[in-house]
């Protein structure tokens, strides 16, 4: 399986940015990571239809994702994954998904979390996440669409002394 | 004086009408001639027209005298249909003179259910052709092949003879033609002006210009893109219209406009557009009209081939039921298509009859014969048929009756001339008769394939190709033809499927040096019972061994026969029948489609109750359907609220069927309900009982939950693995096949948790319990269907491209969520509470609580204004999206886009409304959409648009 972008976005495939993303970086198929939605299914619903015309979409679990990574049957996909938070970015890099990058669109705020850019929120636990993943070797990649310029997460949470360069 | 002599002389003196007339008994005393002589002699004389014969016990001869006129004039008028005695071409005048003068009178006399199943739609073409000044813009609904053209085309001639229109000329055009090309279509309509886009080197005229002062007719209207559906309805409006690349709608043109489609306008067009057609006309399908029409239909059509032929078309009581029965999807069109087929075969196996074809059932294609176990599977309308039927039909040329018109499902070419041209030209070489008809009959077969255009058979023989070599397809077909020729042996549609791909599994055997498989006592024994499909397999070995040149083992014709026993037909009586009742426009049948398409099943009939109608309307259209759908075991009746439920007891009163009711119907009842009823032994009863308890394929739902959390904990813990079976002769050929396809589309959907197994039917039932013990049997597909408990499909319907389906359906079963699409699109569950939910959980800035409102608003303005149908799904991704906007904004984050791409959306059509909507939020928030999101913002309303264009 050759997993062509991995994002964190917690509004998911909603709206034309995922579809931008979709036709730049050419994938076959949209994987939704999430076991909330994979269990909703109204947003489960809403998701697979929000799919770009000619690209189909599944929400999956996390676990599932694991186990389709390694299966050969799927060695044809060209995914584009997309989780809700670093917490399941995390996990999916630890059961064995191999990225380079990962780009985050948005994250949600709530009142535990800060703002590190305008559109990205952290917590206590997404901090955590970022840190294992950069520590990991991954490029923190922030962009909205394609086109963006790229900007670094990681330096970010530097600047607002969220994190420590080891 | 010869015996020929004798009688004559003998009716001349004894006779002279039909009273006063002799036996052939009388005449062989009289003359001591023996009777089969007299007999004979006198066959011959009433041939020539020497002596008239009153038919009757026992049958009456004479010799006719200048005084009785009146009795020769009965004697003469026979009937066009039904009698096969003279082979002279009779040219009916009374009933031809009725015919004309009629057709002057009213064009819409001659067409056949005027009176009847289409008389509301006559009466309705007529006022609105009718209607003053200009009459009234009409749409055509209607299934494909149930005669839209047709009946646009009388329209048309109505109109002619009552001199509504101006000037002769009815000008058809067809909006799938150039579908996928929105410009030229709209240039082939509207005309243009030179210079309007690169290869407009001249002004040009449209279509509209040219039927100015005649009438227009657009076919497949839904077909015309939103801003050709806009200019239409401008043009109705006003009678002006602009060509492409002008400004001003500066032409004029005065035009009667008939529109047809096979779609719900509610959904297939413009509101606006279906809005300015006053007079909708909704034809009916086949197997709506009555048992009297369908038959009156297929000799109509059967008239203009014996008219093409001019010879007499000679058909038995069973070949008329299989053609009506061979009508499956495509109407009156394919009944057509399907006469047209079996004329042409008639035509070349009676090429040495210069006065009539012969139509035997043996020899019609396996396609149009299953057409006859079709029809007997629904026994009223066999009843109705049969006894409007004489055992033997004689079709004459009826010249009067003209050419037919012009209609998509008309050949563009005389099919027989082409078949006689080239068999005198096979003939001049030298070849035998039966390749001559060989050859031809491929011919045939191609030229009303290419033409025939849902394929069907192209279609299935294509994806079959994928898998198996065309040579072995062909030596199927040849296989198939020797059975159906030589040796009598019924074979049906999925024989070639089943065969080709056991004949290309044991030859891949074979030619890579497996083994030889062993034959088993299981198998022996089997075998035995089955002496006759044993000897045909043999002859089918000598067949293969023939072609490939390399002896067959003995093992295989075993195989083969339980292939063969496996294909026969089965009785489908006895099934317990479904009827779907329902409130709404469309509810009951599209979830009895859905089932009946997912399962194949043909047990389901539904009942659509729009609200306005009455309870008594309702009460009787449920018995009809009652009555359609019962096969002798009663039939379950799902309704969706409880009122109906009342209705078993005066249904079972009215039609004399069991009925069991009940209530709150959902998809996933019915699907569950198919495959319940899909088994034979299980009663009305049974079935009712376990429905009664049947509350979802979800085990997580509402109470049930909390009461069987034990059990339920406890089957997940022992939860099987899933498994799919697949069913073929040994097994291992055709099934392995089958598991590669099943195995593809898993994986294509992602499912990872399914096996596809294999079967051999020998010894089934035990491997199927086998299988069960550490599986969770899920569906199955393959030869035969296995009784268990679970979806099938058939093996034709799996090639056919109803795998994909078939494995959606068994997902959702799995994922216990079948009816979410349908709720979410049907139900209000979609409101503006539930979005301010999502815009609460992923919005930082914006308080949802205060914008909900505005977006909302911002939604139903653009629908407003634009024409596009905002679907609850995209309603929610607009409202995301604009939220996200507005974040953005507040941020100073706005999205950049190139200044090009910016300028070239401002042409889009829907620009300008967005531009509207944002000033209203400009308005209300102060806040200012900038261009580049202005670019998001139509780039999403066209990805949805293009979303649902390719739905």
């Amino acid at each position: 399986m050759d997993v062509r972008l991995l994002r964190i976005d917690s509004r998911l495939l909603h709206g034309q940015v995922a579809t931008n993303w979709a036709k730049a970086i050419s994938v076959n198929r949209i994987l939704v990571v999430s076991d909330r939605v994979a269990r909703d299914i109204m947003r489960k619903t809403l998701i697979t239809q929000a799919a770009p015309p000619g690209i189909k979409a599944n929400v999956i679990t996390v676990e599932k994702m694991i186990k389709l990574f390694d299966d050969l049957r799927f060695v044809s996909l060209k995914p584009m994954i997309l989780v809700e938070d670093p917490i399941d970015a995390k996990r999916l890099v630890e059961g064995g998904i191999k990225v380079k990058t990962i780009n985050i669109g948005a994250m949600s705020f709530d009142s535990s979390k800060v703002m590190v850019t305008d559109t990205i929120a952290v917590g206590r636990e997404d901090v955590k996440a970022l840190k294992w993943l950069h520590d990991f070797g991954i490029e923190l990649d922030v962009r909205k669409v394609a086109s963006d310029s790229s900007k670094n997460l990681w330096k970010a949470l530097l600047e607002k002394e969220l994190v420590k360069d080891a | 004086m010869t015996r020929r002599d004798k009688i004559l002389a003998y009716l001349d003196n004894h006779t002279e009408n039909d009273t006063a007339s002799a036996t052939t008994e009388q005449i062989a005393t009289a003359l001591g001639i023996l009777r089969p002589n007299v007999s004979k002699e006198l066959n011959q004389l009433v041939r020539e027209d020497k002596v008239k014969k009153k038919n009757g016990r026992p049958v009456r001869y004479f010799i006719l005298k200048e005084t009785s006129h009146v009795t020769e004039k009965r004697l003469e008028k026979k009937p066009t249909i039904g009698f096969a005695g003279s082979t002279a071409l009779i040219d009916n005048t009374e009933n031809t003179t009725f015919t004309e003068r009629v057709e002057n009178n009213d064009v819409f006399a001659g067409m056949i259910g005027s009176r009847d199943s289409l008389k509301n739609q006559t009466e309705q073409a007529k006022a609105a052709l009718l209607y003053p000044p200009h009459g009234l813009n009409t749409l055509i609904i209607g299934p494909t092949g149930s005669g839209k053209t047709y009946f646009a085309n009388k329209m048309y001639r109505f109109a002619v003879a009552k001199k509504i229109i101006a000037r002769k000329g009815f000008t058809t055009f067809n909006c799938a033609d150039y579908a996928h090309n929105p410009q030229l279509l709209m240039s082939h309509l509207f005309g243009y002006v030179k210079g309007a886009f690169t290869g407009a080197n001249e002004d040009k005229d449209g279509l509209i210009q040219e039927a100015n002062g005649g009438m227009l007719f657009l076919d497949e209207v839904h077909r015309l893109p939103p801003e050709g559906q806009e200019m239409i309805f401008y043009f109705m409006d006003h009678g002006t219209y602009s060509r492409l690349g002008e400004t001003a709608k500066v032409h004029r043109a005065d035009v009667r406009l008939i529109c047809a489609t096979t779609e719900n306008p509610e959904s297939a067009l413009l509101q606006t557009f279906v809005r300015r057609i006053p007079v909708t006309i909704q034809l009916p399908a086949f197997d709506q009209r009555s048992a009297r029409e369908k038959l009156q239909l297929l000799q109509r059509l059967l008239t203009l081939e014996a008219n093409r032929i001019r010879k007499n078309i000679r058909l038995s009581e069973d070949v008329v039921q299989a053609l009506l029965g061979s009508v499956t999807y495509g109407n009156v069109g394919q009944l057509k298509s399907n006469i047209q087929l079996v004329c042409a075969q008639g035509f070349l196996n009676s090429m040495q009859n210069k006065n009539e074809i012969n139509l035997k059932f043996s020899q019609l294609p396996p396609n149009i014969k299953d057409g006859l176990s079709h029809l007997a599977n629904n026994r009223h309308e066999l009843g109705k048929v049969t006894r409007l039927l004489e055992p033997m039909m004689v079709i004459k040329p009826d010249f009067k009756r003209g050419i037919p018109e012009v209609d998509s499902y008309e050949l563009p070419y005389n099919l027989y001339e082409i078949i006689g041209d080239k068999a005198a030209l096979l003939k001049d070489e030298g070849l035998d008769q039966s390749s001559i008809n060989n050859f031809i009959m491929t011919d045939i077969n191609l030229h009303l394939k290419s033409f025939y255009r849902q394929g069907k058979l192209d279609k299935t023989v294509n994806s079959l190709s994928e898998i198996v070599d065309q040579e072995i397809i062909d030596l199927t077909e040849q296989i198939q033809r020797f059975l159906q020729e030589k040796e009598n042996y019924p074979v049906r549609e999925s024989f070639i499927y089943a065969m080709s791909l056991h004949i290309s599994s044991f030859i891949k055997r074979i030619q890579s040096g497996k083994p030889l498989r062993n034959m088993s006592d299981d198998l022996v024994s089997m075998v035995h019972d089955y002496p006759g499909e044993l000897k045909i397999a043999g002859k089918i070995k000598k067949l293969v061994e023939e072609h490939y040149g390399f002896p067959i083992p003995q093992s295989e014709v075993y195989y083969m026969a339980i292939l063969l026993a496996s294909l026969r037909s089965e009785p489908k009586t006895g099934k317990v029948g479904i009827v779907v009742a329902a409130h709404g426009n469309s509810t009951a049948s599209s979830m009895a489609q859905v089932v009946s398409q997912l399962l194949s099943v043909d047990n389901i009939a539904a009942f659509d109750m729009p609200l306005e109608m009455s309870p008594k309307v309702a009460l009787d259209g449920i018995a009809t359907q009652v009555r359609t759908i019962d096969r002798g075991n009663g039939v379950l009746l799902l309704v969706d609220m409880g009122s109906l439920s009342t209705f078993s007891s005066k249904l079972s009163e009215k039609t004399n069927v069991h009925v069991k009711t009940i209530d709150m119907v959902t998809t996933a009842m019915v699907l569950e309900a198919a495959r319940k009823t899909a088994l034979i032994d299980s009663g009305l009863e049974v079935v009712y009982r376990e429905l009664r308890e049947f509350a979802g394929y979800s085990r997580t739902l509402g109470k049930k939950q909390e009461k069987n959390e034990h059990t339920v904990s406890k089957q997940m813990a022992e939860q099987k693995k899933k498994a799919i079976i697949a069913i073929c002769s040994t097994g291992e050929g055709t099934a392995k096949k089958i598991k590669e396809l099943l195995d593809k589309i898993l994986i294509d959907n992602l499912i990872d948790d399914i096996t596809v197994i294999t079967v051999s039917v020998v010894k089934m039932k035990a491997k199927i319990a086998e299988v069960q013990r550490d599986y969770e049997i899920v569906a199955a597909t393959g030869i035969v269907e296995p009784e268990i408990s679970v979806p099938f499909i058939s093996l034709e319907n799996l090639l056919q491209g109803g795998g994909e389906r078939f494995v959606s359906l068994i997902e959702q079963v799995n994922d216990h969520n079948l009816d979410s699409v349908h709720a979410l699109e049907q139900s209000e569950t979609l409101t503006e509470e539930t979005s301010q939910k999502y815009l609460d959980q992923y919005f930082t800035f914006i308080n949802p609580n205060k914008i909900t409102k505005i977006l909302w608003d911002y939604c139903d303005f653009i629908q407003q204004h634009s024409d596009f149908i905002i679907s609850n799904t995209f309603r929610v991704s607009l409202i995301m999206h604009l939220a996200g906007a507005l974040e953005r904004y507040l941020t100073r984050s706005e999205v950049e886009v190139d200044q090009q791409k910016i300028v070239a959306i401002k042409s889009d059509k829907l620009y300008a409304s967005i531009k509207q909507a944002n000033e209203l939020l400009d308005k209300t928030l102060n806040i200012k959409i900038t261009e580049g999101e202005t670019y998001y913002l139509v780039a999403l309303f066209n990805t949805e648009k293009k979303k649902i264009n390719t739905l």
